[in-house]
């Protein structure tokens, strides 16, 4: 059986090799477009937010946003500050493009957080300018945080005092706990929840989404071969449909692996993206096509023509994309357990974990879910195929 | 001769639809067994079981001894087919195409080079071995065809309508291909619905209609089963179906049938007849502009059996 689903492997890798579309899908279009979005989308290294500050509260806690957050932010290169009188004058600027978002603190932030009632900072926002938005946001709620652990601070070294301090020395402790907090960190602004820098999550994005098209061409391969009347020919020779299917699942499955071991490759040398350690990867990668087979074999069952694969398939395989957040970090909302459902997301969150980890062993987890996405699909998947063909 | 091919009782439907019922059949050792029959009368489906690529719903297909089915390897390994449609990949070379499936049949490699170079030469494609399949003309494509079905050497070759859609020059190239493959032992199953192809190289011919097999014997035995009949061919002017009607009452006339502008007769005896068939017409608003009288052939057997005509 093997020796058969091996001929039959090698004359599909012959006739996909001259079919210059599975080159495309595979090699050339993933690395092109991990190329173009990562010069569209700018690194840690060149990005700059430009953004306003308007404190309306002048208090202690205010204070350690704009001398502390904001200048340490300035040093690190990340932001570009400039300070409003009132909000007016920041949503103008705003207006006129001059800045991409300002942060308000609004009037009695101090007090707020002096009373233990915590606090929060407005930002206002431009949105055709995605990227410094999210990560003004980003900056809004990482300090946001830092007041609700300030107004803690004061809360219980008040209940402690037993009211034996008065409402200036509750600020002063509040400006104290304030200045003691630790700077909002760049990290957390650009990466969000996942430690894949921008190119790498783009690079392992294009290549796990279209690894999703690389396979398909070995369900299309099987339609292909009904349509053109070879398979008829291939069953009437001393082989079972068992091993027409296992040749080419073995086809789509090599084709898989070395698209994704290329690409790999090519985006670590070419773009300098880093995948992390390679035992991990490769577990990854071998999950990653495992799951790509099985579900669009599951979908592949559901087409009577090649045409009609091609093109459930590419709708399934750009909603798992999308829903995996191939093009953006999901981050850990919403989108974050959508992500959860596509073998896209496992994908990407298993590489992320290996990035930050020193032991390849942290994507088993991700691995795991990949094989389960594989098998859960392929199964009905190979059944609806078999009684199609029977 | 010993027995290669031998079908009993097969029987397939597809939903409501029975393609195939009670079919028995044999083919022996260096016998060219023709199942001719109109298309839709079941050859193809007799064929996929005899292949091994349908299950019979009842009956039984054994090929060298050896039962027939989707799983049997062995018997399979027997049987050469050449399905009715193309089935060649367009974007290998000829070459290629047959190295493929030489593989697939397990022909080691010494052994396989040969072959594929003796069938190139068989289907004259040695010229063109190199060049992709997709860019050869109808006639060298059906050879390719061929070409793969007896790659293996097969004890038994079933070819399924093998000179659909195909030029003169080629068909009769694919006929002497196939006489050829007789006189050299094969045991050969040629469906057709051309009745000069079945009477040219078949030995024994089984005529299939509405999946039954009608009847079966060499030419000269379904020939017999007309009789002493002969067929007239009236050449009309004007209401064809008319002068149909007008022949099909004429005593004597066993069964009738219009050909374009040409009524088909099958009469006792002609001589005799002919008057009362040109006076019968004369009563239409037809003219009888000329009149053929022959034997008759599978054709009209067809017509005597199944009282219709052998074409699509």
């Amino acid at each position: 059986m093997l020796r058969a689903a091996t001929v039959i492997l090698r004359k599909d890798l012959r006739l996909r090799l001259r079919d210059r579309s599975v080159l495309l899908f595979a090699f050339v279009v993933p690395l092109a477009l991990t190329f173009v979005f990562s010069q569209l989308f700018p690194t840690q290294e060149d990005f700059e937010l430009t953004a306003g500050v308007v404190d309306l509260d002048g208090g202690e806690v205010a204070a350690g946003f704009t001398d502390g957050v904001v200048p340490a932010l300035v040093a690190d290169g990340l932001v570009d500050a400039t300070t409003f009188g009132d909000e007016a004058a920041a949503r103008a600027a705003l207006e006129d493009g001059e800045i991409a978002a300002a942060w308000i603190l609004p009037p009695g932030l101090s007090d707020g957080v002096a009373a233990g009632d915590g606090g929060d900072i407005l930002v206002l926002v431009n949105p055709d300018r995605a990227l410094s938005v999210e990560v003004a946001r980003g900056i809004a709620e990482g300090y946001r945080a830092e007041l609700d652990r300030i107004s803690l601070v004061v809360a219980t070294t008040a209940t402690a005092a037993q009211g034996a301090l008065s409402t200036q020395q509750l600020e002063e402790i509040a400006g104290l706990a304030a200045a003691q907090a630790p700077t909002v960190t760049t990290t957390e602004l650009i990466a969000a929840d996942q430690q894949l820098d921008p190119t790498s999550y783009l690079a392992a994005g294009m290549a796990v989404f279209f690894l999703f098209f690389t396979v398909t061409f070995g369900i299309t391969g099987f339609l292909e071969e009904r349509q053109q009347g070879t398979l008829h020919r291939l069953l009437a020779a001393p082989i079972g449909i068992g091993t027409v299917h296992l040749g080419k699942a073995m086809g789509a499955f090599v084709l898989g692996i070395v698209s994704m071991t290329v690409l790999a490759i090519a985006s670590a040398t070419l773009l300098g993206a880093s995948w992390g350690d390679p035992v991990g990867v490769a577990v990854l990668i071998v999950a990653g096509v495992i799951s790509a087979l099985g579900v669009m074999a599951f979908v592949g069952s559901f087409a009577r023509t090649a045409e009609q694969a091609g093109n459930l398939q590419s709708i399934v395989a750009l909603v798992f994309g999308l829903a995996g957040g191939v093009f953006f970090p999901v981050g850990a909302g919403f989108l974050g357990q959508l992500a959860l459902f596509s073998p896209h997301g496992w994908f990407l969150r298993g590489l992320g974990d290996l990035v930050g980890s020193d032991h390849w062993t942290v994507v088993l987890p991700a691995a795991g879910a990949l094989v389960a996405f594989g098998v859960v699909f392929a199964v009905p998947g190979a059944l609806r195929m078999r009684r199609a063909t029977a | 001769m010993s027995e290669l091919l031998r079908c009993v009782g097969l029987e397939r439907s597809f939903g409501e639809l029975k393609a195939v019922q009670g079919v028995s059949l044999s083919v022996d050792v260096g016998e060219t067994y023709g199942l001719l029959g109109p298309n839709g009368a079941g050859k193809t489906t007799c064929i996929s079981m005899i292949a091994g690529l349908l299950e019979p719903d009842a009956g039984t297909v054994t090929v060298a001894g050896q039962r027939m089915g989707p799983r049997a390897s062995a018997a399979k390994s027997e049987v050469g087919l050449v399905p009715q449609e193309l089935a060649i990949y367009p974007d290998l070379s000829a070459r290629e195409n047959l190295d493929f499936f030489a593989r697939l049949y397990g022909l080691v490699s010494g052994r396989r080079k040969q072959r594929v170079d003796e069938v190139l030469e068989v289907i004259g494609l040695t010229d063109r071995a190199g060049d992709r399949a997709g860019t050869y003309s109808g006639g060298m494509k059906r050879r390719l065809n061929i070409g793969i079905g007896m790659l293996h050497e097969p004890r038994l070759l079933i070819l399924d309508e093998p000179t659909v859609g195909v030029d003169p020059q080629s068909r009769n190239a694919i006929l002497e291909s196939v006489e050829t493959l007789a006189t050299d032992g094969m045991g050969v199953l040629y469906t057709t619905h051309y009745m000069e192809e079945a009477e040219r190289l078949c030995d024994r011919i089984g005529i299939i209609d509405q999946g039954t097999l009608v009847a079966e014997g060499s030419r000269r035995d379904l020939v017999g089963m007309i009789g002493e009949q002969d067929v007239v061919r009236l050449k009309t002017v004007g209401d064809v179906a008319a002068a149909e009607a007008a022949c099909a009452v004429v005593d004597g006339v066993t069964s009738t049938d219009v050909e374009q502008d040409t009524v088909v007769c099958l009469v006792d005896e002609a001589a005799p007849r002919l008057p009362a068939l040109l006076a019968a017409v004369g009563t239409t608003d037809a003219d009888v502009s000329g009149v053929e009288v022959r034997e008759p052939d599978l054709e009209d057997v067809f017509l005597h059996l199944t009282g219709k005509a052998l074409r699509d």
